[in-house]
C-alpha cells in the first residue's frame, strides 16, 4: 500500500494553498465565478497533478500523458488554478479572467487552454468522453490512464449511467472517476434535490470498484489514487466526501456560494482566510 | 439507371473499404449492427468492432474520447437517434470539440415508414447544420454513398452521413468527380433549377425527364454537401434560371430547402419552392404511398414546379 510521506504531504498542502489563492485571483478578476465546487475538489486536483498523472507541461499533447476531464466543467477555476500552478501557462493570464483576451471561459475549452483536455460544461458529459479515452489508449497500447472528476448533483444526468454501464461492461480498468461529493447544489443538499444515496452501492451495482475516502486529506486521496486499478478488469470510482467552498471560511456549505458573485467584504475575508491557512502551514 | 441497390449493404461494403485503408477506423454500435450493416465490418475487424447497447448519448461521448486517441469512430444507428436524441453530445462532444468522428444517421427520413415519426427522421438535416464545424453529407445514389464514406474517412473533423433505405437507383458512373462541398450539375437548363438530395435525388431526376417531355428546360443539380453549401452554384443557378425548386426527404424548414433559401435571399433574391414535409408529423402507411402523401413523388413534384414556373 503507498503511503504519503510528510514531506510530501506538505508540498501538496502548499500547492493546495497556491491554487487556492488562485481561485481568488481569478474571481478578483471579474468580481465572480462557479466558487463552491473549485474550492471542494482542490485537494483531489491537486493530488492528481502533483503526486499522481504522468503529464508534461511543457509538452501538453504528449502521447503517453495521463488525461484529466472535468466532468463537472463548472469547477474549472479550480481546474485553470491547477494548471497554472503545475507551469502549463504563466500565472499572470489568471487576471484576464472574464476579458475578451482571456483564454479562460467559464467552461473548460481544449483549443484554448493548454493542457485541458475537453471541453465540458453541459453535465453528464465527461465520463462518456472519458470512458472513450481510456478505451482507445487501451486499443493502442499505451499504458496511460484516464481520470475524471464529477460533481455529485451532476448524477442525476442520465448520461453518467449510460457511460457506467459501458466502462464496466467493456472492462475499463484504465479509468479512475473520482465523485466531488460536496453534498451541494444550486438549489440545495443533494439529497434533498435529487437523491442519488447510496452512491457507493450504486455504482457497485453498476459494475465498479468503489473507496469512499476524505476528500480533503491528501493521505487518503493518494492512498487510494495509487491503487488503482482497485480490481483488474473493473473500472475504479473514489467518492470524495468535501466541503462545499472549502477554505472560505464564510462560504463552507452553502448552497448560495455555488456561483459567488464576489463583495469587497468577502473578499477581503477570503484573503484572511487563506492568510491564515498559510501560517498554520508554514509559520 | 435501372439498377437499384440497397444503400445500408452499399454502406457496409464501403466501410470495410475504408477500413482496410485506415486502421485507424472503427464503428460503434447501438445494438443495431446488423441493422446498419456493420456486420461485414465486425467480421472483418472483429477488435475494431464495439458494440455498446442502446445508449446514443453515451456512444457519442465515447466516440469523441476515441478520436482524442486517434480512432476515427464510425457511429451507425438508426437517424433520428443519432441525430435528435443525441443532439447536445453531438454539438458538444464533437463539434465544440472538433473530433474526428463520423456519425451516420441510417433510415433517415420516411423510411421507417410504418414505424411513424419515432423512428423517421425529418429534422436531422436541420438540427446539425446547426453545428459549427461539422460536414453534413446527403448521398443521393449509390455509387455517392461509397464515395462520400471515402471522403468522410479521409477528411479531419466532424461529420454527419445521412442515408436511406429503400433501394436506390445508380444514377453516377463510378469514376465520376466527388467533392465535399462542391454541387454536380447534373443537367443544363435555362427555365428552373431542381436541387435534389439524398434519398430523393432520384424522384428529382425522374421529374425533370418528365418536364423535358413537356418542352420545360430544366437545370438539375445534385446537392449531396448540406454543409458546407455550394454556394457558388446555387447563386449561379437563381442568377441563370430565376426560379429554385428544392426537393428533399425532410421537413421543409430548415433541411436544403431552408439553406438554399438563407443563400439567395442574402445573394440574388429568387422565388424558392421547398417541396418536402411540411410542419406535421409524418403519417404511416407502404413508403411509395408515403412520399406521395407530401407530393415527393417525381410525377407530383413536375407538377408542382409547372405551377410554381407559370
Amino acid at each position: 500500500m503507498y503511503s504519503l510521506n510528510e514531506n510530501d504531504e506538505f508540498r501538496l498542502k502548499k500547492n493546495a494553498l497556491n491554487i487556492r489563492k488562485n481561485i481568488l485571483r481569478l474571481i478578483k478578476a471579474d468580481r465572480a465565478g462557479h466558487l463552491g465546487g473549485a474550492l471542494s475538489s482542490v485537494e483531489i486536483m491537486t493530488a492528481l497533478y502533483f503526486q499522481i498523472m504522468k503529464v508534461d507541461p511543457k509538452n501538453p499533447k504528449w502521447e503517453q500523458r495521463d488525461r484529466f476531464v472535468l466532468s463537472a466543467g463548472h469547477k474549472c477555476l479550480a481546474l485553470y488554478s491547477t494548471l497554472a500552478e503545475k507551469g502549463f501557462f504563466d500565472e499572470s493570464l489568471l487576471d484576464t479572467y472574464g476579458s475578451f483576451k482571456s483564454i479562460f471561459p467559464g467552461h473548460p475549452d481544449m483549443h484554448k487552454v493548454p493542457g485541458v483536455e475537453s471541453n465540458t460544461g453541459a453535465l453528464g458529459h465527461g465520463l462518456s468522453i472519458g470512458g472513450g479515452m481510456a478505451m482507445g489508449l487501451r486499443m493502442s497500447g499505451l499504458k496511460a490512464r484516464v481520470y475524471v472528476v464529477l460533481g455529485d448533483g451532476e448524477l442525476a444526468e442520465g448520461s453518467n449511467w449510460e457511460a457506467a454501464a459501458a466502462a464496466s461492461h467493456h472492462g475499463i480498468d484504465n479509468l479512475l472517476a473520482i465523485i466531488d461529493r460536496n453534498g451541494l447544489q444550486i438549489g440545495g443538499r443533494t439529497t434533498d434535490v435529487m437523491s442519488y444515496e447510496p452512491l457507493a452501492e450504486r455504482w457497485r451495482s453498476f459494475g465498479w470498484n468503489v473507496r469512499e475516502v476524505d476528500g480533503h486529506n491528501f493521505k487518503s486521496l493518494v492512498e487510494a489514487m495509487s491503487a488503482i486499478p482497485f480490481e483488474e478488469g473493473k473500472p475504479s470510482l473514489i467518492i470524495a466526501d468535501t466541503i462545499k467552498s472549502k477554505g472560505f471560511s464564510f462560504a463552507e456549505d452553502k448552497a448560495n456560494y455555488h456561483y459567488w458573485k464576489a463583495t469587497t467584504e468577502e473578499i477581503e475575508q477570503a484573503e484572511k482566510d487563506l492568510a491564515e491557512i498559510e501560517r498554520r502551514l508554514v509559520g | 439507371m435501372s439498377e437499384a441497390l440497397d444503400p445500408r449493404k452499399t454502406f457496409g461494403e464501403a466501410l470495410v473499404e475504408v477500413g482496410e485503408k485506415n486502421k485507424n477506423i472503427i464503428a460503434l454500435s447501438a445494438d443495431s449492427s446488423s441493422g446498419s450493416q456493420l456486420t461485414a465490418f465486425k467480421n472483418r475487424f472483429p477488435d475494431r468492432h464495439i458494440e455498446f447497447g442502446i445508449m446514443e448519448q453515451g456512444i457519442t461521448g465515447f466516440a469523441a474520447g476515441l478520436a482524442t486517441t486517434g480512432k476515427i469512430p464510425f457511429f451507425v444507428a438508426i437517424a433520428p437517434f443519432v441525430t435528435a436524441r443525441s443532439f447536445e453530445m453531438f454539438r458538444n462532444d464533437l463539434g465544440y470539440m472538433r473530433q474526428n468522428v463520423k456519425i451516420v444517421g441510417r433510415c433517415s427520413g420516411l423510411t421507417y415508414n410504418t414505424l411513424g415519426p419515432t423512428h423517421q427522421s425529418l429534422d436531422d438535416l436541420a438540427l446539425i447544420r446547426t453545428i459549427p464545424g461539422v460536414v453534413v453529407l446527403n448521398p443521393g445514389d449509390p455509387v455517392e454513398i461509397k464515395k462520400v464514406v471515402h471522403a468522410a474517412a479521409e477528411h479531419v473533423g466532424p461529420v454527419y452521413i445521412r442515408i436511406g433505405s429503400p433501394k436506390m437507383p445508380v444514377l453516377f458512373e463510378e469514376d465520376y468527380n466527388f467533392t465535399i462541398g462542391k454541387g454536380i450539375l447534373m443537367k443544363e437548363g435555362i427555365d428552373v433549377t431542381i436541387i435534389g438530395t439524398g434519398t430523393l435525388l432520384y424522384q428529382a431526376y425522374s421529374a425533370a425527364e418528365l418536364l423535358a417531355k413537356d418542352g420545360i428546360k430544366v437545370r438539375l443539380i445534385n446537392i449531396h454537401t448540406i454543409k458546407p453549401l455550394d454556394k457558388e452554384i446555387i447563386i449561379k443557378a437563381a442568377r441563370e434560371t430565376g426560379k429554385i425548386v428544392v426537393v428533399e426527404e425532410h421537413y421543409i424548414a430548415g433541411g436544403l430547402g431552408g439553406a438554399v433559401a438563407e443563400t439567395v435571399t442574402e445573394s440574388f433574391p429568387v422565388p424558392v419552392k421547398r417541396i418536402g414535409v411540411d410542419d406535421q408529423f409524418g403519417s404511416n402507411g407502404p413508403y411509395d404511398q408515403l412520399i406521395g402523401l407530401y407530393g415527393l413523388r417525381a410525377e407530383q413534384i413536375a407538377e408542382t414546379v409547372k405551377k410554381f414556373i407559370s
